[in-house]
């Protein structure tokens, strides 16, 4: 039942996050990744 | 050369965690994409042979393939590391799903969610403390589940532990309580919504409102539908901003009992406890609303953002160990499944009747 927010490093999973997400956002927007499709 | 040699153990360490996450994760994307190809294949047959079915979303395929592993030949340690990582994944999906939002809609729909998740807060923390009270359980475990039920489920007790110094023991009953109702909300949230032929929206802010923990909403919701599950998560999140002020409030009434260490500065307490991904998720819909982004740009992230969430609906099925949620005694379960039924009743009449008054 262990969750990754109780390591000491799972602290900053948000941040860890939120970066991955505003770099895809970023990739996106410089059309430097194809169009994610579904 | 001195440089070098101090500089590459850490290196060779990040390169081997980064190693250890990969099996794991192709378990993740292995399952997540069979429970997609189900679903198509499923939606293709009944096409071609003129029949109806039931559609059943991936998110239901990949939750019962992981279910099914996990409870049978069980997860080797070698996916561990990786399989952990869902709920990292699901946090990735939230901020990049803040592309699907104007900030306009984020904050009308956020406010009702505000407004509602403050009445829900109130009355399911007092109710929670008299069925602790009633069933004789340790405070402090009552205290955990309260904060579990109300808020937002396993981040919320894992962030209020420390703060009320409370047992390891407690904390894991309390736990695998919400865990084991967040599994079969999932399974009884979505049957419930049909049968009251609840709205995309109604639905959406229910589940976000009363489902503990952040990847069971989320999955709840896009059992429903896309655009329920899009709601359910904008609900959660609100909820989930609210952890440290209530984690504090908790911290503040056990430390004036001498029963946990003091908080400090309270500003900072809150910042600590403050779930960062919202702000992202903020700053990609204000993003979004200032037209940052072409339309299909947008579809990218939104499709981004569902990939996201298939590697965490195929986590959160392989991280439920039924064995596990049978080890707890039955009173902590007894609990959390009476408080869960009376928070589910009181969010439901809450959200008909925002329904009814604000329009949703």
């Amino acid at each position: 039942m262990s969750n990754p927010n109780s390591s000491p490093r799972g602290i900053s999973l948000d941040v860890y996050a939120v970066t991955l997400a505003l770099i895809l956002a970023l990739l996106v927007r410089l059309n430097l990744i194809p169009l994610i499709k579904w | 050369m001195a440089t070098q040699a101090s500089v590459a153990p850490p290196a060779q360490l990040l390169a081997r965690r980064a190693f250890a996450h990969i099996p794991g994760l192709l378990l993740l994307a292995v399952v997540g994409f069979a429970g997609k190809l189900i679903e198509q294949s499923i939606a293709a047959y009944t096409k071609a042979h003129h029949t109806t079915f039931p559609n059943i979303e991936y998110v239901l395929w990949a939750i019962v393939i992981g279910l099914v592993i996990a409870n049978t030949i069980g997860i080797p340690k070698i996916f561990e590391p990786g399989v952990a990582t869902y709920e990292f994944w699901l946090k990735t999906g939230i901020v990049l799903l803040g592309s699907r939002f104007l900030l306009g809609d984020v904050l009308h729909l956020g406010g009702i969610s505000l407004l509602l998740v403050a009445i829900a807060i109130t009355l399911s923390l007092t109710f929670m403390h008299l069925l602790g009270r009633a069933f004789k359980l340790k405070p402090k475990l009552t205290s955990l589940l309260a904060i579990g039920s109300s808020i937002c489920g396993v981040s919320a007790i894992i962030a209020a532990k420390p703060s009320i110094d409370a047992d390891d023991e407690d904390a894991s009953y309390a736990i695998a309580a919400i865990l084991a109702l967040g599994a079969i909300s999932l399974f009884t949230f979505p049957l419930i919504g049909h049968s009251l032929h609840l709205s995309d929206k109604a639905y959406g802010l229910w589940t976000g409102l009363a489902v503990d923990n952040t990847a069971e909403a989320t999955a709840a919701g896009a059992l429903y539908s896309d655009a329920a599950g899009k709601v359910a998560v904008l609900a959660k999140t609100t909820r989930n901003a609210l952890i440290g002020f209530i984690v504090l409030g908790y911290a503040l009434y056990w430390s004036s009992r001498g029963e946990a260490h003091s908080v400090g500065n309270k500003a900072i307490f809150l910042w600590k406890k403050f779930p960062k991904f919202v702000l992202g998720f903020l700053l990609i819909s204000l993003l979004a609303t200032l037209g940052f982004f072409t339309k299909p740009q947008l579809t990218s992230l939104a499709n981004l953002s569902r990939w996201a969430f298939l590697l965490t609906f195929a986590g959160v099925g392989l991280r439920t160990s039924l064995r596990e949620l049978g080890k707890q005694g039955w009173k902590p379960f007894a609990v959390g499944a009476i408080g869960e039924v009376f928070i589910a009743l009181i969010t439901l009449g809450l959200v008909y009747g925002a329904d009814f008054y604000l329009h949703l």
